[in-house]
């Protein structure tokens, strides 16, 4: 593993999982939390029509992307404020029609053609310096804005009624926060694709939320999590020269049916809390 | 007599087409411990709504210290119903108190001074012990007492709590009707209940809601009440054998 860090490829690979493990310990504890990890699978599905009207159309990927999946993200937000009982079926609509979307202007678009399989699977291990950049930045915001928010949003994703009658705007840092969490998915799948982005932002919080006694916790516990998982899965598929991608998932997955053993074997039962 | 504090006229609300509470009218005074008794399903929860200004009623007017009741909302501390909330969530006692100090349309910051009143009102409720405890690692009546402990927080004149006693014991529930009637000695207290046995024990008046709402200005049921509130009086009455519901008669010598 250590020789293999002299290639830049390596380095970035890190530095992508690095980044991708912090955004999503932080966004993933408020998905996890809020039971918001079919409207995150929407709004990550979703984000595939974005490639496709970015290239049909000519505009740069990333502006594409990014206004397809907060348009969605928003639609789906409105939709789980204003009818929450039908909010799945819905999600689950806009979820299909955004990739119906790309694939079809995909099809129209003359010489090109977006490999599926990346935008699933990602390419860690090709990653361009500037993205490292954009998930810095993204980093930056996310942990800002969670500081700035934490009581805010600790109270809405507690028990929204109180902090309503409290004088917190709801809805406000409702549009605010899904809003933060598509664009964190349209970055980070770019880097590590859709199924770990998904995987990542479930397994390492919900593992984490079971030792924690608080938000904040719960978000250090799932960072570091997240990143042991992606340096033992990048070790991993180096060495056996694996898709990185699904080996860091399965890593996780492992992870998570070990946390599961400890707590049989320490408490005696298993302890998946429920509501 | 003083004032009414709480005024409401004529209120009616449905919901999908469905008469919920229909035309009812009643007022509260200072200091007052009204209880909200009646059927599931029949209004109790969406008047105690109507009145924190969650819902709006469809006619008619409530007003709370002369206010609309989102204006008066900071003046009203609200225990909701255990059930309501989110059971495996991770955060500690103290955290869940601490959101009572969320101001009142302010930007909220954290200061020392909310810490120290999370830290007064939650040894007032005798669990400052427990503030670094996960709320799920609670009892139902310790949890139950955090939650008052959150709507004191927010240093209310009233106190409105949604069935505080529907988790809990026999014990449980005669330890939390002494708090309530302590509390009671300085704040406003509105309670939904279908506890009937200790109702006369501690409340000052009783409202049946049936989506009319009968008001009492006396701790007494009356078979008036009881015919209008429930479908089913005998299951009540047969529940209330080992405490005394109905007072006795005043002519009596």
């Amino acid at each position: 593993m250590i020789e293999a860090l002299q290639f830049e490829f390596m380095r970035n690979a890190l530095f992508a999982g690095f980044f991708a493990s912090l955004i999503c310990g932080v966004i993933g504890t408020f998905v996890v939390v809020n039971r918001l990890v079919f409207l995150g699978g929407g709004i990550a599905h979703a984000a595939y029509g974005g490639i496709g009207v970015a290239f049909f159309f000519g505009i740069p990927y990333i502006v594409g992307t990014l206004g397809f999946s907060l348009v969605a993200a928003m639609v789906m937000t409105a939709v789980v404020l204003k009818a929450k009982s039908r909010a799945d079926t819905f999600i689950g609509v806009l979820w299909a029609v955004g990739m119906a979307i790309g694939i079809i202007l995909l099809d129209l678009t003359p010489g090109y053609n977006v490999n599926l399989m990346s935008f699933l699977f990602g390419s860690i291990l090709a990653v361009p310096s500037s993205d490292i950049w954009w998930m810095l930045g993204l980093s930056i915001l996310t942990m800002a804005a969670t500081a700035y928010f934490y009581r805010d949003m600790l109270a809405i994703s507690y028990d929204h009624e109180f902090a309503s009658l409290r004088g917190v705007p709801v809805n406000l840092l409702y549009f605010l926060f899904i809003g933060l969490i598509a664009v964190s998915i349209v970055i980070i799948i770019r880097v590590v694709g859709l199924i770990l982005v998904i995987a990542l932002l479930t397994i390492p919080p919900f593992i984490a939320e079971k030792y924690s006694s608080s938000l904040l916790m719960m978000m250090v516990l799932a960072t570091l999590f997240a990143m042991i998982f992606n340096l033992t899965g990048l070790w991993i598929a180096y060495t056996f020269d694996l898709t990185s991608g699904a080996t860091i998932i399965l890593v996780a997955t492992f992870g998570f049916f070990i946390s599961m053993a400890v707590d049989f074997l320490l408490r005696g039962n298993f302890s998946i809390r429920q509501d | 007599m003083n004032e009414p504090i709480i005024e409401v006229e004529n209120v009616s609300f449905s919901y999908r087409g469905l008469n919920v509470l229909s035309d009812v009218s009643f007022s509260v005074r200072e200091k007052e411990f009204l209880a909200f008794i009646g059927p599931n399903g029949e209004g109790k929860t969406t008047l105690i709504k109507l009145l924190l200004g969650l819902l709006k009623p469809d006619t008619g007017t409530i007003r709370i210290y002369g206010a609309s009741p989102e204006k008066a909302a900071h003046r009203i501390g609200y225990v909701p119903q255990d059930v309501a909330i989110n059971k495996s969530f991770p955060i500690s006692v103290l955290d869940v108190v601490l959101m009572g100090r969320l101001r009142f349309r302010g930007r909220f910051r954290l200061t020392k001074a909310d810490r120290e009143a999370a830290r007064k009102v939650l040894s007032e409720m005798e669990m400052l012990g427990y503030q670094n405890r996960r709320i799920d690692d609670l009892s139902g009546g310790q949890r139950e007492r955090v939650f008052i402990a959150r709507a004191l927080a927010t240093d209310p004149d009233i106190l409105i709590l949604d069935e505080p006693t529907a988790s809990l014991d026999n014990a449980g529930r005669t330890e939390l009707y002494a708090i309530l009637k302590e509390i009671n000695k300085s704040k406003t207290i509105l309670l939904v209940t279908h506890d009937m046995m200790v109702l006369s024990s501690y409340v000052s008046s009783v409202a049946c809601v049936n989506q009319n709402v009968h008001y009492h200005d006396d701790a007494e049921i009356t078979e008036e009440m009881i015919q209008n509130g429930y479908h089913c009086p005998v299951e009540l009455i047969a529940h209330g054998i080992p405490h005394r519901i109905l007072k006795t008669h005043k002519d009596q010598p």
